[in-house]
Protein backbone atom coordinates (compact mmCIF):
# COMPACT_ATOMS: atom_id res chain seq x y z
CA UNK A 1 0.00 0.00 0.00
CA UNK A 2 2.78 2.31 0.69
CA UNK A 3 3.89 4.30 -2.13
CA UNK A 4 1.63 2.90 -4.58
CA UNK A 5 0.34 5.81 -6.48
CA UNK A 6 -3.69 5.97 -6.49
CA UNK A 7 -5.29 6.19 -9.99
CA UNK A 8 -9.25 6.99 -10.56
CA UNK A 9 -11.08 4.39 -12.56
CA UNK A 10 -14.50 4.41 -14.01
CA UNK A 11 -15.72 2.46 -11.01
CA UNK A 12 -14.93 5.45 -8.66
CA UNK A 13 -16.17 7.82 -11.03
CA UNK A 14 -19.18 6.35 -11.29
CA UNK A 15 -19.82 6.06 -7.47
CA UNK A 16 -19.19 9.62 -7.57
CA UNK A 17 -21.95 10.70 -9.94
CA UNK A 18 -24.53 7.92 -8.23
CA UNK A 19 -23.48 10.25 -4.67
CA UNK A 20 -24.06 13.51 -6.91
CA UNK A 21 -27.37 12.78 -7.95
CA UNK A 22 -28.75 11.42 -4.73
CA UNK A 23 -27.60 14.73 -2.95
CA UNK A 24 -28.85 16.65 -5.86
CA UNK A 25 -32.24 14.81 -5.62
CA UNK A 26 -32.45 15.47 -1.99
CA UNK A 27 -31.83 18.99 -2.66
CA UNK A 28 -34.67 19.42 -4.70
CA UNK A 29 -37.14 17.27 -2.84
CA UNK A 30 -35.92 20.02 0.27
CA UNK A 31 -36.64 22.23 -1.82
CA UNK A 32 -39.29 22.28 -4.49
CA UNK A 33 -41.44 19.30 -3.40
CA UNK A 34 -41.62 20.28 0.55
CA UNK A 35 -42.32 24.08 -0.73
CA UNK A 36 -40.66 25.51 2.00
CA UNK A 37 -39.55 28.97 1.87
CA UNK A 38 -36.15 29.82 2.29
CA UNK A 39 -34.79 32.57 3.80
CA UNK A 40 -30.88 32.39 3.79
CA UNK A 41 -30.61 36.07 4.09
CA UNK A 42 -31.91 36.17 8.15
CA UNK A 43 -29.35 33.54 9.24
CA UNK A 44 -25.87 36.47 9.05
CA UNK A 45 -27.17 38.71 11.65
CA UNK A 46 -27.59 35.31 14.45
CA UNK A 47 -23.97 34.91 14.32
CA UNK A 48 -22.28 38.19 14.25
CA UNK A 49 -24.01 41.55 14.27
CA UNK A 50 -23.28 45.21 14.86
CA UNK A 51 -24.31 46.76 17.79
CA UNK A 52 -25.25 50.06 16.65
CA UNK A 53 -24.60 51.71 20.47
CA UNK A 54 -20.87 50.86 20.82
CA UNK A 55 -20.45 50.21 16.83
CA UNK A 56 -18.61 47.03 17.57
CA UNK A 57 -19.04 43.58 16.08
CA UNK A 58 -20.72 41.41 18.46
CA UNK A 59 -21.61 37.59 18.83
CA UNK A 60 -25.17 37.00 17.66
CA UNK A 61 -27.05 34.14 19.43
CA UNK A 62 -25.91 30.89 17.56
CA UNK A 63 -22.24 32.24 18.05
CA UNK A 64 -23.11 32.63 21.52
CA UNK A 65 -24.23 29.34 21.35
CA UNK A 66 -21.18 28.06 20.49
CA UNK A 67 -18.79 29.84 23.10
CA UNK A 68 -21.18 27.72 25.77
CA UNK A 69 -20.48 25.01 23.74
CA UNK A 70 -16.41 25.25 23.94
CA UNK A 71 -16.32 26.29 27.74
CA UNK A 72 -18.40 22.77 28.30
CA UNK A 73 -16.46 20.56 25.95
CA UNK A 74 -13.04 21.74 27.27
CA UNK A 75 -14.40 21.39 31.28
CA UNK A 76 -15.95 18.32 30.27
CA UNK A 77 -13.35 16.95 28.62
CA UNK A 78 -10.81 18.10 31.54
CA UNK A 79 -12.82 16.73 34.13
CA UNK A 80 -13.24 13.30 32.38
CA UNK A 81 -9.85 13.03 31.73
CA UNK A 82 -9.50 13.21 35.40
CA UNK A 83 -11.68 11.05 36.23
CA UNK A 84 -11.14 8.47 33.85
CA UNK A 85 -7.23 8.29 34.64
CA UNK A 86 -7.80 7.57 38.02
CA UNK A 87 -10.65 5.09 37.61
CA UNK A 88 -8.68 3.44 34.79
CA UNK A 89 -5.35 3.23 37.10
CA UNK A 90 -7.84 1.50 39.28
CA UNK A 91 -9.35 -0.73 36.76
CA UNK A 92 -5.75 -2.38 36.61
CA UNK A 93 -5.03 -2.23 40.20
CA UNK A 94 -3.25 -5.14 42.21
CA UNK A 95 -6.18 -4.26 45.31
CA UNK A 96 -9.45 -5.77 44.39
CA UNK A 97 -11.58 -3.53 46.06
CA UNK A 98 -10.22 -0.87 43.85
CA UNK A 99 -11.17 -2.99 40.87
CA UNK A 100 -14.00 -3.00 42.20
CA UNK A 101 -14.53 0.50 42.85
CA UNK A 102 -13.49 1.01 38.69
CA UNK A 103 -15.64 -1.63 37.21
CA UNK A 104 -18.66 -0.56 39.30
CA UNK A 105 -18.16 2.81 38.25
CA UNK A 106 -18.02 1.68 34.54
CA UNK A 107 -20.28 -0.79 34.29
CA UNK A 108 -23.59 1.51 36.39
CA UNK A 109 -22.26 4.59 33.43
CA UNK A 110 -21.89 2.49 30.37
CA UNK A 111 -25.40 0.89 31.16
CA UNK A 112 -27.40 3.76 31.86
CA UNK A 113 -28.57 6.18 28.65
CA UNK A 114 -26.74 10.00 28.67
CA UNK A 115 -30.19 11.59 28.59
CA UNK A 116 -31.95 9.91 31.59
CA UNK A 117 -28.82 10.63 33.22
CA UNK A 118 -28.43 14.28 32.67
CA UNK A 119 -31.62 14.85 33.73
CA UNK A 120 -31.24 12.69 37.09
CA UNK A 121 -28.25 14.80 37.73
CA UNK A 122 -29.64 18.14 36.96
CA UNK A 123 -32.41 17.71 39.36
CA UNK A 124 -31.40 15.81 42.05
CA UNK A 125 -27.19 16.52 42.34
CA UNK A 126 -26.62 19.42 40.24
CA UNK A 127 -27.54 22.26 43.29
CA UNK A 128 -25.58 20.32 46.09
CA UNK A 129 -22.23 20.52 44.19
CA UNK A 130 -21.58 24.26 44.16
CA UNK A 131 -22.29 25.02 47.81
CA UNK A 132 -20.36 21.46 48.27
CA UNK A 133 -16.61 23.15 46.91
CA UNK A 134 -17.76 26.59 48.78
CA UNK A 135 -18.57 28.39 45.92
CA UNK A 136 -21.36 31.20 46.09
CA UNK A 137 -23.08 33.21 43.49
CA UNK A 138 -21.14 35.57 44.85
CA UNK A 139 -17.87 34.36 43.78
CA UNK A 140 -19.39 34.85 39.96
CA UNK A 141 -20.89 38.28 40.56
CA UNK A 142 -17.90 39.93 42.27
CA UNK A 143 -15.77 42.66 40.53
CA UNK A 144 -12.10 41.06 41.25
CA UNK A 145 -10.41 39.88 38.43
CA UNK A 146 -11.27 36.13 39.68
CA UNK A 147 -14.31 36.97 39.19
CA UNK A 148 -13.96 37.65 35.93
CA UNK A 149 -11.76 35.15 34.37
CA UNK A 150 -14.78 32.74 36.15
CA UNK A 151 -17.40 34.66 34.02
CA UNK A 152 -15.03 34.46 31.33
CA UNK A 153 -13.90 30.94 31.01
CA UNK A 154 -16.65 29.57 32.84
CA UNK A 155 -20.71 30.81 32.95
CA UNK A 156 -22.46 33.81 33.27
CA UNK A 157 -23.50 34.34 37.03
CA UNK A 158 -27.18 32.91 35.99
CA UNK A 159 -25.82 30.02 34.52
CA UNK A 160 -23.32 28.83 36.60
CA UNK A 161 -25.37 26.16 38.65
CA UNK A 162 -27.17 24.70 35.49
CA UNK A 163 -23.84 25.40 33.80
CA UNK A 164 -21.66 23.04 36.59
CA UNK A 165 -24.05 20.68 36.49
CA UNK A 166 -24.38 19.82 32.73
CA UNK A 167 -20.52 19.72 32.50
CA UNK A 168 -19.99 17.62 35.94
CA UNK A 169 -23.14 15.07 34.17
CA UNK A 170 -20.95 15.04 31.12
CA UNK A 171 -17.57 14.12 32.32
CA UNK A 172 -18.56 11.59 34.67
CA UNK A 173 -20.68 10.12 31.80
CA UNK A 174 -17.72 10.32 29.09
CA UNK A 175 -15.03 9.07 32.48
CA UNK A 176 -16.79 5.79 32.03
CA UNK A 177 -15.46 5.57 28.42
CA UNK A 178 -11.77 7.14 28.98
CA UNK A 179 -11.51 4.96 32.22
CA UNK A 180 -11.70 2.29 29.54
CA UNK A 181 -9.31 3.48 27.37
CA UNK A 182 -6.30 3.67 30.09
CA UNK A 183 -7.67 0.18 31.05
CA UNK A 184 -7.03 -1.06 27.74
CA UNK A 185 -3.93 0.74 26.52
CA UNK A 186 -2.03 -0.21 30.61
CA UNK A 187 -3.10 -3.71 29.74
CA UNK A 188 -2.02 -3.90 26.17
CA UNK A 189 1.49 -4.10 27.32
CA UNK A 190 3.26 -6.99 27.65
CA UNK A 191 3.62 -8.65 30.97
CA UNK A 192 6.92 -9.26 30.27
CA UNK A 193 7.77 -5.47 30.72
CA UNK A 194 5.81 -5.24 34.10
CA UNK A 195 8.81 -8.62 34.84
CA UNK A 196 11.38 -7.33 33.80
CA UNK A 197 10.93 -4.05 35.14
CA UNK A 198 9.70 -5.94 38.72
CA UNK A 199 13.13 -7.64 38.05
CA UNK A 200 15.15 -4.78 37.99
CA UNK A 201 13.58 -3.64 41.38
CA UNK A 202 11.32 -0.77 40.72
CA UNK A 203 8.35 -0.26 42.76
CA UNK A 204 4.92 -0.53 41.31
CA UNK A 205 4.34 2.97 40.92
CA UNK A 206 7.90 3.36 39.47
CA UNK A 207 7.25 0.31 37.10
CA UNK A 208 3.90 2.15 36.11
CA UNK A 209 5.47 5.64 35.59
CA UNK A 210 8.37 5.48 33.65
CA UNK A 211 7.97 1.88 32.15
CA UNK A 212 4.56 1.31 31.22
CA UNK A 213 2.79 4.19 30.84
CA UNK A 214 4.77 6.05 28.07
CA UNK A 215 4.63 3.36 26.37
CA UNK A 216 0.68 2.58 27.38
CA UNK A 217 0.03 6.63 25.95
CA UNK A 218 0.92 5.96 22.51
CA UNK A 219 -1.78 3.02 22.29
CA UNK A 220 -4.11 5.45 24.29
CA UNK A 221 -3.33 8.61 22.48
CA UNK A 222 -5.61 8.09 19.50
CA UNK A 223 -8.99 6.49 20.79
CA UNK A 224 -8.87 9.06 23.48
CA UNK A 225 -8.38 11.94 20.88
CA UNK A 226 -11.58 10.24 19.65
CA UNK A 227 -13.15 10.81 22.80
CA UNK A 228 -12.46 14.47 22.73
CA UNK A 229 -14.29 14.55 19.76
CA UNK A 230 -16.82 12.43 20.89
CA UNK A 231 -17.67 15.00 23.64
CA UNK A 232 -18.12 17.67 21.78
CA UNK A 233 -20.90 16.05 19.64
CA UNK A 234 -22.81 15.05 23.08
CA UNK A 235 -22.16 17.95 24.74
CA UNK A 236 -25.33 18.92 22.60
CA UNK A 237 -27.45 16.41 24.89
CA UNK A 238 -27.44 18.96 27.77
CA UNK A 239 -29.38 21.45 25.76
CA UNK A 240 -32.65 18.99 27.50
CA UNK A 241 -31.50 20.57 30.83
CA UNK A 242 -31.46 23.68 29.09
CA UNK A 243 -27.76 24.62 29.27
CA UNK A 244 -27.33 27.75 26.25
CA UNK A 245 -25.43 26.20 24.36
CA UNK A 246 -25.44 25.75 20.66
CA UNK A 247 -28.01 23.67 20.03
CA UNK A 248 -30.46 25.29 23.11
CA UNK A 249 -29.98 28.24 21.20
CA UNK A 250 -30.46 27.13 17.63
CA UNK A 251 -33.91 25.57 18.89
CA UNK A 252 -34.68 28.82 20.62
CA UNK A 253 -34.03 30.49 17.49
CA UNK A 254 -35.91 28.08 15.49
CA UNK A 255 -39.12 28.26 18.16
CA UNK A 256 -39.05 32.53 17.68
CA UNK A 257 -38.36 32.54 13.96
CA UNK A 258 -39.66 29.62 12.36
CA UNK A 259 -36.83 29.15 10.73
CA UNK A 260 -36.26 25.26 10.82
CA UNK A 261 -34.36 24.19 8.22
CA UNK A 262 -31.83 26.92 7.87
CA UNK A 263 -31.16 27.15 11.36
CA UNK A 264 -30.08 23.20 11.66
CA UNK A 265 -28.50 23.48 8.96
CA UNK A 266 -26.59 25.97 10.00
CA UNK A 267 -26.18 24.54 13.50
CA UNK A 268 -24.99 21.47 12.34
CA UNK A 269 -22.07 22.84 9.88
CA UNK A 270 -20.78 24.39 13.01
CA UNK A 271 -20.51 21.26 14.33
CA UNK A 272 -19.32 19.60 11.72
CA UNK A 273 -16.61 22.91 11.70
CA UNK A 274 -15.30 22.21 14.91
CA UNK A 275 -15.00 18.39 15.04
CA UNK A 276 -13.28 18.75 12.09
CA UNK A 277 -10.72 21.17 13.04
CA UNK A 278 -10.09 19.44 15.71
CA UNK A 279 -9.86 16.00 13.56
CA UNK A 280 -7.38 17.38 11.90
CA UNK A 281 -5.42 18.64 14.58
CA UNK A 282 -5.62 14.87 16.15
CA UNK A 283 -4.09 13.43 12.80
CA UNK A 284 -1.43 15.94 12.92
CA UNK A 285 -0.30 14.88 16.18
CA UNK A 286 -0.47 11.10 15.32
CA UNK A 287 1.80 11.90 12.75
CA UNK A 288 4.24 13.43 15.02
CA UNK A 289 4.33 10.80 17.90
CA UNK A 290 4.92 8.30 15.20
CA UNK A 291 7.60 9.96 13.77
CA UNK A 292 8.97 9.99 17.37
CA UNK A 293 9.20 6.53 17.77
CA UNK A 294 10.87 6.20 14.35
CA UNK A 295 13.66 8.49 15.16
CA UNK B 1 -1.01 1.05 51.63
CA UNK B 2 -3.43 0.57 54.04
CA UNK B 3 -4.38 4.14 55.15
CA UNK B 4 -4.48 4.78 51.33
CA UNK B 5 -7.14 2.44 50.83
CA UNK B 6 -8.86 3.18 53.81
CA UNK B 7 -9.27 6.29 52.67
CA UNK B 8 -10.62 5.90 49.64
CA UNK B 9 -13.15 3.31 51.05
CA UNK B 10 -13.92 6.63 53.10
CA UNK B 11 -14.03 9.10 50.30
CA UNK B 12 -16.30 6.70 48.27
CA UNK B 13 -18.65 6.05 51.36
CA UNK B 14 -18.73 10.13 51.71
CA UNK B 15 -19.73 10.84 48.44
CA UNK B 16 -22.34 8.27 48.42
CA UNK B 17 -23.89 9.69 51.76
CA UNK B 18 -24.06 13.02 50.54
CA UNK B 19 -25.41 12.22 47.34
CA UNK B 20 -28.63 10.19 48.78
CA UNK B 21 -28.93 13.26 51.06
CA UNK B 22 -29.34 15.92 48.19
CA UNK B 23 -32.24 14.19 47.11
CA UNK B 24 -35.02 15.11 49.67
CA UNK B 25 -32.76 18.50 49.98
CA UNK B 26 -33.03 18.84 46.74
CA UNK B 27 -37.06 18.51 46.13
CA UNK B 28 -37.18 20.66 49.15
CA UNK B 29 -37.10 24.95 49.11
CA UNK B 30 -33.73 25.45 50.87
CA UNK B 31 -35.25 28.05 54.04
CA UNK B 32 -38.55 28.46 55.80
CA UNK B 33 -38.83 32.01 54.01
CA UNK B 34 -41.08 32.93 51.91
CA UNK B 35 -40.12 33.24 47.93
CA UNK B 36 -40.61 36.92 48.14
CA UNK B 37 -38.49 37.17 51.30
CA UNK B 38 -35.78 35.13 49.68
CA UNK B 39 -36.40 37.53 46.05
CA UNK B 40 -36.37 40.47 48.00
CA UNK B 41 -32.64 39.06 49.80
CA UNK B 42 -31.41 37.95 46.75
CA UNK B 43 -31.95 41.14 45.11
CA UNK B 44 -33.02 38.65 41.70
CA UNK B 45 -36.37 37.31 40.92
CA UNK B 46 -35.18 34.26 38.56
CA UNK B 47 -38.41 33.21 36.05
CA UNK B 48 -38.60 30.13 34.22
CA UNK B 49 -39.77 30.76 30.70
CA UNK B 50 -39.64 28.97 27.70
CA UNK B 51 -40.02 29.82 24.19
CA UNK B 52 -43.79 30.59 22.69
CA UNK B 53 -44.16 33.65 20.33
CA UNK B 54 -45.58 36.22 20.98
CA UNK B 55 -45.53 35.29 24.60
CA UNK B 56 -41.52 35.05 24.72
CA UNK B 57 -38.78 34.75 22.40
CA UNK B 58 -35.13 36.09 21.57
CA UNK B 59 -35.09 39.43 18.94
CA UNK B 60 -32.05 39.67 16.68
CA UNK B 61 -29.72 40.60 19.29
CA UNK B 62 -30.64 37.95 21.91
CA UNK B 63 -32.24 39.85 24.21
CA UNK B 64 -35.46 38.40 24.97
CA UNK B 65 -38.50 39.99 24.43
CA UNK B 66 -43.09 39.17 24.69
CA UNK B 67 -45.49 39.87 26.54
CA UNK B 68 -44.37 37.42 29.45
CA UNK B 69 -41.05 39.37 29.47
CA UNK B 70 -43.02 42.33 29.83
CA UNK B 71 -45.32 41.46 32.53
CA UNK B 72 -42.29 39.63 34.64
CA UNK B 73 -39.55 42.73 34.01
CA UNK B 74 -41.99 45.04 35.18
CA UNK B 75 -43.18 43.00 37.93
CA UNK B 76 -39.75 42.61 39.67
CA UNK B 77 -39.54 46.64 38.93
CA UNK B 78 -42.52 47.02 41.30
CA UNK B 79 -40.40 44.14 43.67
CA UNK B 80 -37.53 46.36 43.38
CA UNK B 81 -35.36 43.73 42.46
CA UNK B 82 -33.67 42.55 39.20
CA UNK B 83 -35.31 39.90 36.42
CA UNK B 84 -33.15 37.31 35.74
CA UNK B 85 -34.79 34.79 33.22
CA UNK B 86 -34.47 30.77 32.74
CA UNK B 87 -35.24 29.36 29.40
CA UNK B 88 -36.34 26.22 30.05
CA UNK B 89 -37.52 23.46 27.70
CA UNK B 90 -41.65 23.61 28.27
CA UNK B 91 -41.73 19.42 28.65
CA UNK B 92 -39.50 19.87 32.05
CA UNK B 93 -40.79 23.15 33.73
CA UNK B 94 -42.31 21.73 36.38
CA UNK B 95 -40.00 19.86 37.70
CA UNK B 96 -37.73 22.70 37.05
CA UNK B 97 -39.14 24.80 39.26
CA UNK B 98 -40.35 21.94 42.02
CA UNK B 99 -36.88 21.56 42.45
CA UNK B 100 -35.72 25.49 42.92
CA UNK B 101 -34.16 26.08 39.93
CA UNK B 102 -36.27 29.28 39.48
CA UNK B 103 -39.07 30.92 41.53
CA UNK B 104 -41.77 31.65 39.46
CA UNK B 105 -42.85 29.88 36.06
CA UNK B 106 -44.23 33.37 33.85
CA UNK B 107 -44.84 31.55 30.79
CA UNK B 108 -48.25 31.38 29.14
CA UNK B 109 -48.93 28.69 31.79
CA UNK B 110 -52.87 27.62 31.43
CA UNK B 111 -54.04 26.74 35.10
CA UNK B 112 -55.31 23.28 34.46
CA UNK B 113 -56.83 21.25 37.21
CA UNK B 114 -54.35 18.44 36.75
CA UNK B 115 -51.24 20.90 37.09
CA UNK B 116 -52.48 22.52 40.13
CA UNK B 117 -52.44 19.44 42.18
CA UNK B 118 -48.16 19.98 41.49
CA UNK B 119 -48.06 23.65 41.74
CA UNK B 120 -50.04 26.81 43.27
CA UNK B 121 -51.29 29.34 40.21
CA UNK B 122 -52.20 33.04 40.62
CA UNK B 123 -55.31 34.60 39.95
CA UNK B 124 -55.63 34.64 35.93
CA UNK B 125 -53.40 37.83 34.58
CA UNK B 126 -54.67 36.53 30.91
CA UNK B 127 -57.23 34.82 28.65
CA UNK B 128 -55.99 32.39 26.03
CA UNK B 129 -57.28 29.97 23.71
CA UNK B 130 -56.34 27.06 21.19
CA UNK B 131 -56.91 28.11 17.64
CA UNK B 132 -56.50 25.83 14.51
CA UNK B 133 -54.87 26.49 11.50
CA UNK B 134 -55.05 23.71 8.66
CA UNK B 135 -53.06 22.45 5.64
CA UNK B 136 -54.61 23.05 2.22
CA UNK B 137 -53.66 19.62 0.72
CA UNK B 138 -54.42 17.56 3.64
CA UNK B 139 -57.63 18.87 4.47
CA UNK B 140 -58.99 20.05 1.49
CA UNK B 141 -62.54 21.24 2.35
CA UNK B 142 -62.57 20.83 6.25
CA UNK B 143 -64.47 23.14 8.03
CA UNK B 144 -65.63 23.99 11.59
CA UNK B 145 -64.06 21.54 14.29
CA UNK B 146 -65.80 18.51 14.44
CA UNK B 147 -64.38 17.91 10.71
CA UNK B 148 -61.38 16.98 12.26
CA UNK B 149 -62.89 14.97 14.79
CA UNK B 150 -62.19 11.62 12.78
CA UNK B 151 -59.96 8.29 12.92
CA UNK B 152 -57.15 8.74 10.46
CA UNK B 153 -57.04 12.98 11.09
CA UNK B 154 -53.18 13.35 12.41
CA UNK B 155 -52.97 16.95 14.45
CA UNK B 156 -49.53 18.17 15.59
CA UNK B 157 -48.87 19.50 19.03
CA UNK B 158 -46.41 20.90 21.42
CA UNK B 159 -45.54 18.15 23.96
CA UNK B 160 -46.58 19.24 27.58
CA UNK B 161 -48.65 21.96 26.36
CA UNK B 162 -52.36 22.77 26.75
CA UNK B 163 -53.17 22.40 23.16
CA UNK B 164 -52.70 18.49 23.50
CA UNK B 165 -54.75 18.88 26.42
CA UNK B 166 -57.52 20.53 24.10
CA UNK B 167 -57.20 18.57 21.39
CA UNK B 168 -57.52 14.65 23.51
CA UNK B 169 -61.06 16.69 25.10
CA UNK B 170 -62.48 17.94 21.78
CA UNK B 171 -60.68 15.91 18.80
CA UNK B 172 -60.85 12.15 20.69
CA UNK B 173 -60.99 10.59 17.56
CA UNK B 174 -57.83 12.12 15.98
CA UNK B 175 -54.05 11.08 16.21
CA UNK B 176 -52.12 13.03 17.80
CA UNK B 177 -47.92 13.98 16.88
CA UNK B 178 -46.52 15.79 19.78
CA UNK B 179 -43.27 17.65 19.24
CA UNK B 180 -40.82 19.67 21.55
CA UNK B 181 -40.95 23.19 20.02
CA UNK B 182 -44.10 25.13 18.27
CA UNK B 183 -41.88 25.18 14.97
CA UNK B 184 -41.48 21.60 14.23
CA UNK B 185 -45.13 21.27 14.36
CA UNK B 186 -45.66 24.39 12.31
CA UNK B 187 -43.52 22.78 10.21
CA UNK B 188 -44.99 19.75 9.25
CA UNK B 189 -48.38 21.45 8.99
CA UNK B 190 -46.64 23.35 5.96
CA UNK B 191 -44.89 20.47 4.42
CA UNK B 192 -47.96 18.91 4.06
CA UNK B 193 -47.50 15.41 6.57
CA UNK B 194 -50.29 16.34 9.18
CA UNK B 195 -54.18 18.11 8.39
CA UNK B 196 -53.99 21.02 10.82
CA UNK B 197 -52.33 21.77 14.19
CA UNK B 198 -53.71 22.71 17.68
CA UNK B 199 -52.03 25.96 19.16
CA UNK B 200 -52.79 29.03 21.49
CA UNK B 201 -53.93 31.94 19.63
CA UNK B 202 -52.94 34.06 17.44
CA UNK B 203 -49.88 31.58 15.98
CA UNK B 204 -52.11 29.73 14.09
CA UNK B 205 -53.73 33.01 12.32
CA UNK B 206 -50.19 34.60 11.88
CA UNK B 207 -49.11 30.98 10.36
CA UNK B 208 -51.92 31.30 7.92
CA UNK B 209 -51.09 34.85 6.88
CA UNK B 210 -47.37 33.34 6.50
CA UNK B 211 -48.36 30.64 4.00
CA UNK B 212 -51.60 31.48 2.32
CA UNK B 213 -50.96 29.06 -0.18
CA UNK B 214 -50.82 25.98 2.35
CA UNK B 215 -53.04 26.73 5.23
CA UNK B 216 -56.15 27.85 6.48
CA UNK B 217 -58.04 28.50 9.00
CA UNK B 218 -60.89 25.95 9.77
CA UNK B 219 -63.00 28.22 12.22
CA UNK B 220 -62.55 31.38 12.99
CA UNK B 221 -61.59 32.88 16.63
CA UNK B 222 -60.63 29.79 19.30
CA UNK B 223 -62.37 26.83 20.23
CA UNK B 224 -60.92 26.76 23.92
CA UNK B 225 -60.93 29.76 26.55
CA UNK B 226 -58.12 29.10 29.61
CA UNK B 227 -57.41 30.83 31.99
CA UNK B 228 -53.15 31.60 32.36
CA UNK B 229 -51.16 32.39 36.07
CA UNK B 230 -47.97 32.06 37.31
CA UNK B 231 -46.95 29.22 39.24
CA UNK B 232 -45.21 28.84 42.09
CA UNK B 233 -44.27 26.10 44.50
CA UNK B 234 -47.10 24.56 46.82
CA UNK B 235 -48.29 26.31 50.26
CA UNK B 236 -46.52 29.74 50.15
CA UNK B 237 -49.18 31.83 50.78
CA UNK B 238 -47.24 35.01 51.24
CA UNK B 239 -45.94 34.73 47.44
CA UNK B 240 -49.02 33.89 46.27
CA UNK B 241 -50.48 36.69 48.01
CA UNK B 242 -48.42 39.40 46.61
CA UNK B 243 -48.63 37.95 42.91
CA UNK B 244 -52.65 37.70 42.58
CA UNK B 245 -52.29 41.91 44.44
CA UNK B 246 -50.03 42.73 42.04
CA UNK B 247 -51.73 41.31 39.15
CA UNK B 248 -55.39 43.05 40.51
CA UNK B 249 -53.11 46.22 40.46
CA UNK B 250 -51.73 46.19 36.95
CA UNK B 251 -55.29 44.67 35.59
CA UNK B 252 -56.60 48.37 37.24
CA UNK B 253 -53.99 50.20 35.84
CA UNK B 254 -54.97 48.97 32.40
CA UNK B 255 -51.55 48.36 31.53
CA UNK B 256 -51.81 44.35 31.13
CA UNK B 257 -54.62 45.39 28.50
CA UNK B 258 -52.60 47.45 26.79
CA UNK B 259 -49.18 45.19 26.81
CA UNK B 260 -51.83 42.29 25.41
CA UNK B 261 -52.86 44.30 22.63
CA UNK B 262 -49.36 45.11 21.69
CA UNK B 263 -48.05 41.86 21.61
CA UNK B 264 -51.23 39.80 20.19
CA UNK B 265 -53.25 42.08 18.45
CA UNK B 266 -50.35 44.04 15.99
CA UNK B 267 -47.48 43.19 14.26
CA UNK B 268 -45.19 46.05 15.23
CA UNK B 269 -42.62 43.41 17.24
CA UNK B 270 -42.20 41.92 14.03
CA UNK B 271 -39.33 43.40 12.80
CA UNK B 272 -36.86 43.10 15.53
CA UNK B 273 -37.35 38.96 15.49
CA UNK B 274 -36.28 38.67 11.85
Amino acid sequence: MIGKKTRITATDLILLAGVGVAVVWLLYQATVQAQYRWNWQAIPQYLLRLDEKSGQWVPGVILQGVIVTLRLSFWATLIALFIGTIMGLFRTSCSRYRRMIGTGYVEIIRNIPILVWIFLFYYFIGDRLLPAIGIGRATFTGDSPLSGLLRLFVAEPSQVSIFISGTVALAVYEGAYITEIIRAGIQSIDKGQWEASSGLGFTRTQQLRYIIFPQALRRIMPPLAGQFISTIKDSAIVSVISIQELTFQGMELMAATFLTFEVWITVLAIYFAICLVCSLLVERFELHLKKEVLT
Amino acid sequence: MRIVTRMTRFLFLAVLVFTLAGIPGAMATDSQDSVVEQVIQRGVLRVGMSTFVPWAMKDKTGKLIGFEIDVATRLAEDMGVKVEFVPTKWSGIIPALLTGKFDVIIGGMGILPSRNLKVNFTDPYDFTGMSIVASKKMAAGMTGIEAFNKPGVIIAARLGSTAVTATKKYLPNAEIRMFDDEAQAYQEVVNGRVHAVVGSAPTPAFQAIKYPGKLFLPIGGTFTREPIGFAVRKGDVDTLNYFNNWIGYVAAEGWLMERKTYWFETKDWEPQIQ
